[in-house]
């Protein structure tokens, strides 16, 4: 199998965070290695531009902790790529935003938890939804387009219609209404998060509705609840095949969750090799590329080109081998395993209705120190 | 796909923050948006590169023209086109 080429670059600068969310997708526990560099990014950034990307998201943790963000913005448009900033949008003052502006930021994804501010900072762990109300000000007012990113889980898919209507007053040009998908902090908190089969079905209508309702004005996009689903998700358009991540410590992965869902997969760092090299040879982007790896019912399935067995992150967290057909479809073997969760959760007498969850911690990664700008 | 009326009169321009460019590693067009890139085929790109203050008919007449084919056949072609663009908020129509 031959690698085609990458389209898209997420950027993980640093997994430090002022949020605390209970189902945030980063590793449960990282290294105390030292961030890359100001320097080291933007040399991975016109690696990245060189071998094809066209577009970079900047995320973490939080982007904006990183104090040279606009520096690593300007040399991502000079390599000519598309930039957006994930973001709580704390920490975005009037500065920030005008030096962001400058440096030719295209787009800014801001995340909120709720559309009620109380429940938002319980979900979040800190005060910080009226900053959010602050920074989409700021940003509107610079004249940068505003996406919201709302991720869905069983205590705020109930308040569907409420967050559409935030997102129409806040005039925001895209919404992502997204199921929580389980991994990291969220694979740990899954039974406190997955809404039940009564929630999804009608958050699926309303969210449909809506994306009628508002075409051309908001473009919404809906991402499925996969354990719900009888087909798996086509994960990443196929491993290998368009993105790459690379997260705070300079390692690259085919999928931000695979360094913490796939415990024997080794990752090259761009400290040590040139991303080229790990795109097209390292064996971590290879492993799961092509069909040729794939296991029946995959190997011989006519969707496994349009599925590709669906995500191997979640092949390994719940079968415990990455090479399986993700036990989402309904023609896994294991598919038993997400029926007996559904079920524990879906019966009359849920056993899985835990209320409490864990809030995520910082991690141990170093910062970098980078001179005031 | 419901039936799309578009005015002649109304002028299709990219919406903020949608970037149209060249992709270096095919030569083809592509437009950037949020979490998402969407190569363009001819007509698509032929019809972008024009969405620059003139209406969709001028659009239109200069594409017949270029394409010497029926301004009617290319119209529906064309509106088409835009009202999938319009839909996904890739462009504005004012």
């Amino acid at each position: 199998m031959t690698a085609s080429r990458p389209y898209a670059l997420l950027a993980e600068i640093s997994y430090r965070c002022p949020l605390h969310c209970p189902y945030c997708s980063n590793p449960t526990q990282t290294t105390n290695d030292q961030e890359l560099t100001t320097r080291e990014w933007t040399r991975v950034i016109r690696e990245a531009a060189a071998l094809g990307v066209l577009q970079i998201g900047f995320s973490g943790g939080e982007p904006l902790v990183r104090r040279d963000l606009p520096d690593l913005v300007r040399a991502s448009r000079e390599a000519n790529l598309y930039t957006n900033l994930i973001t709580s949008g704390i920490g975005l003052d009037d500065d920030r935003t005008a030096a962001l502006r400058d440096a030719g930021l295209d787009s800014v994804q801001l995340s909120f938890q709720s559309d009620n501010p109380d429940l938002a900072d319980e979900i979040a762990g800190a005060r910080a939804h009226q900053r959010k109300l602050d920074a989409t000000a700021k940003i509107r007012a610079a004249g940068i387009p505003l996406s919201l990113n709302f991720v869905i889980h069983r205590r705020n898919i109930d308040r569907l219609p409420q967050m559409i209507e935030l997102a129409e007053s806040l005039e925001a040009e895209r919404v992502e209404l997204a199921n929580v998908q389980f991994y990291g902090w969220a694979f740990l908190n899954r039974a406190a998060l997955l809404p039940t089969r009564e929630q999804v079905v009608r958050a699926r209508e309303i969210a449909t509705a809506a994306k009628l309702r508002l075409a051309g004005k908001i473009d919404i996009f809906y991402v499925l609840p996969d354990y719900y689903e009888t087909r798996p998700k086509p994960c990443l358009s196929g491993w290998g095949q368009r993105y790459l991540t690379v997260n705070p410590i300079g390692d690259v992965l085919p999928c931000p969750t695979a360094s913490s869902a796939i415990p024997d997969l080794r990752f090259e760092n761009v400290r040590a090799r040139e991303l080229d090299w790990i795109w097209r040879e390292s064996e971590s982007f290879n492993r799961f590329r092509g069909t040729e790896w794939m296991p029946e019912p995959c190997h011989s399935c006519p969707q496994r080109e349009i599925d590709f067995g669906g995500c191997r992150c979640q092949a390994a967290l719940l079968t415990g081998n990455a090479a399986n057909t993700d036990p989402v479809c309904e023609l896994s073997p294991n598919r038993s395993v997400v029926d007996a969760v559904l079920r524990d959760l879906n019966s009359s007498t849920p056993k899985a209705f835990g209320p409490d969850w864990t809030y995520r911690i910082n991690p141990e990664t170093r910062p970098i120190s980078v001179p005031h700008l | 796909m419901e039936n799309q009326t578009i005015a002649g009169s109304a002028q299709p321009r990219l919406a903020r923050g949608i970037r149209l460019q060249t992709d270096a590693a095919t030569g083809n067009s592509v437009l950037l948006f949020p979490e998402g890139i969407l190569e363009l085929n001819e007509t698509a790109q032929d019809i972008l590169i024009r969405c620059d203050g003139r209406t969709v008919t001028e659009i239109i007449q200069a594409l017949a023209e270029e394409y010497d084919v029926d301004s009617k056949m290319l119209g529906d072609d064309v509106c088409e086109t835009l009202a999938n663009l319009q839909r996904r908020k890739l462009i504005d129509l004012t």
